[in-house]
């Protein structure tokens, strides 16, 4: 075989590596710089455009004993070791704090008029080799920014069943990625497929209507118009739970929820 | 398959007879050496959930070498170590290509190259669409097939090829018993590769019956997927047995041995598959499965591929069989 030859066969096979690269519908970016950042995503995306004066609160409460703390072994990157030098726990059903953290209570069913996403980005951030937070909440269309605190790369893979599912990579400290969902879907579980441990949940829905537990139970759903709602609790670990709800104009209505062990 | 030092003539007259090319035929067999353990280390892939750890291809996170920090060590270290391989097929395929005689082994040579080209990009394409099931399940099976030809291309160079048939007459059965052995088992790897894609490695979770019966409730496509396989590896098992018994009555060592091995082999798969459901699929036991399962599509490969190479086919009925396989003294 002549030398010609040999290139050609080298191209041959490097013409597919070149013609195939790249799957992310939407590039991360490198980190803004500080004029940027001045304008900081929302941590939750409630609240837009919610015209109703009614709300609906109250408390998840978590009766019997909690599953003990899942201990994490972070020895497959050292970074991630180092961020957590007395170790890892996850207590996927926290109620050290008097009520039941991170459950996502929504309006499951009973709203009607159309609501439009707002512009404000929902920050998804990792850091610490964890999501941050647990459960992140956004409306349809509404953009999800994604952040690499960490000094170690990360992939942001969610689960999706009904939208589109993708697979990012942030392999340096401060990158975004900004991302969006075309329908409701409650719940879509991330992941990170370097780190197994890391998971967090999106909910998707198309009015903004929702609210996450604090540490010590409680939520609020604000700007709920007048009518019948099915209100349901959703946590990742226990079962959901519904209840129906009615409000008129300015009423400040309670709907309560309490799990079991 | 190995020789000894030197170039030997073969038997035959021709002016432009194949000779023994013992460096091609040693790199021959180092390249299929490093496909099985190519094989274990893509394993370990799906094992460890890291296929999409690395979410771009063909660069890793922009990059030629990543950190290789969780899932990252298995997915780029599979890239690397196929990099390795479709390297030495590149080097077997020119170097065929311009030492070889025989145009069979040439156009193998290249088709060994083709294939390892064309499962890189499989194995790009499963990154890319992340993971779906028919492009994980080729990308499974293309790699087994690419370990085929090049047994085959090793074998094909090998001294016991290149010497004369015997010309003894197939009266024990062995081609069409290796030859059966090694299409049940390529079945039966394609059915594992389904298995595990569609992620029902635990579908039936206990093990040696299935939901405490003999026959499981055939109530989703996991389950019944699943217990193909577990009935696939008792037909592998009947299969490799009876190559054994043909190759034991046959008398030539060359195919005892193998088939021992295999018997063997397939008794320490059994084994495997069932530490795999009741480990609930350690990374361990479930890729060492994988790789096993290689070998003995391997051995049975070479079975028969050797059993049509030194053996004539089975004489008629109507003839007494004269020759009987007997192990051919090397000079």
């Amino acid at each position: 075989m002549s030398i010609r030859s040999s290139l050609a066969v080298l191209a041959l096979i490097g013409l597919p590596l070149l013609a195939c690269g790249g799957g992310a519908k939407e590039e991360a970016v490198p980190p803004p710089g500080p004029a940027a950042t001045a304008a900081a995503p929302a941590a939750s995306g409630a609240g837009g455009a919610a015209t109703g004066t009614a709300s609906i609160s109250g408390k998840i409460s978590f009766e019997g004993t909690a599953p003990a703390p899942e201990k994490i072994k972070t020895s497959a990157d050292p970074k991630c070791q180092a961020m957590h030098p007395q170790g890892l726990e996850r207590q996927t059903v926290d109620a050290s704090g008097g009520g039941l953290k991170d459950v996502l209570v929504y309006v499951k069913s009973g709203v009607s008029g159309s609501y439009p996403a707002p512009t404000e980005p929902v920050l998804l951030d990792q850091k610490g080799c964890m999501y941050h937070p647990h459960i992140i909440t956004v409306q349809v269309g509404q953009p999800l920014k994604i952040r690499n605190s960490d000094d170690t790369l990360h992939n942001i893979h969610p689960h999706p069943t009904v939208n589109q599912e993708f697979n990012v990579g942030q392999p340096r400290q401060g990158m975004e990625s900004t991302k969006t969902f075309d329908k409701p879907e409650v719940p879509i579980p991330v992941g990170c497929d370097v780190h197994p441990w890391m998971r967090s949940y999106i909910a998707v829905l198309n009015h903004p209507f929702f609210a996450v537990t604090k540490e010590d139970g409680t939520y609020e759903i604000k700007g709920l118009p007048p009518g019948e709602y099915e209100i349901e609790a959703w946590h990742e670990k226990l079962k959901n739970q519904t209840q129906k709800v009615t409000v008129k104009d300015g009423d400040k209505a309670k709907a309560d929820f309490t799990y079991k062990s | 398959m190995s020789g000894r030092s030197g170039a030997v003539s073969t038997s035959t007259t021709l002016r432009d007879a194949p000779r023994f090319d013992r460096g091609r035929h040693r790199f021959a067999v180092a390249t299929a050496s490093a496909t099985l353990v190519l094989i274990f280390v893509g394993g370990l892939v799906t094992s460890t959930g890291s296929g999409l750890s690395v979410p771009d291809w063909p660069l890793s996170y922009g990059m030629l070498m990543p950190p290789m920090v969780g899932g990252v060590f298995y997915e780029h270290g599979h890239r690397m170590a196929a990099s390795v391989v479709g390297f030495l097929t590149l080097v077997l395929a020119v170097w065929t290509a311009r030492s070889e005689s025989r145009p069979g082994v040439r156009r193998l040579a290249w088709a060994a190259l083709a294939a390892v080209v064309a499962q890189g990009v499989l194995g790009g394409l499963t990154v890319i669409f992340l993971l779906p099931t028919p492009v994980s399940v080729a990308h499974a099976c293309l790699a087994q097939t690419f370990f085929c030809i090049v047994i085959a291309l090793a074998y094909s160079t090998s001294r016991e090829w290149l010497a004369a048939p015997s010309g003894a007459a197939d009266v024990r059965g062995l081609r069409g018993a290796a030859l059966a052995a090694a299409v049940i088992v390529y079945l039966q790897l394609l059915i594992g590769a389904v298995m595990r894609h569609i992620g029902a490695g635990l579908a039936i979770p206990d093990f040696p019956l299935a939901f405490g019966r003999l026959l499981p409730p055939v109530s989703s496509v996991p389950v019944l997927v699943h217990f193909a396989h577990r009935v696939g590896g008792l037909v592998v098992l009947v299969a490799v047995a009876r190559l054994f018994l043909r190759a034991r009555r046959a008398g030539d060592p060359r195919f005892a041995r193998l088939a021992s091995a295999l018997l063997g082999l397939v008794l320490f798969q059994i084994a495997l598959g069932a530490a795999t459901v009741l480990t609930t699929k350690a990374v361990t036991p479930t890729t060492l499965h994988v790789a096993t399962g290689a070998a003995i599509l391997g051995g049975c490969w070479l079975a028969a591929l050797r059993s049509f190479r030194l053996l004539r086919p089975r004489p008629s009925t109507a003839v007494v069989a004269a020759p009987v396989a007997r192990p051919v003294t090397q000079s």
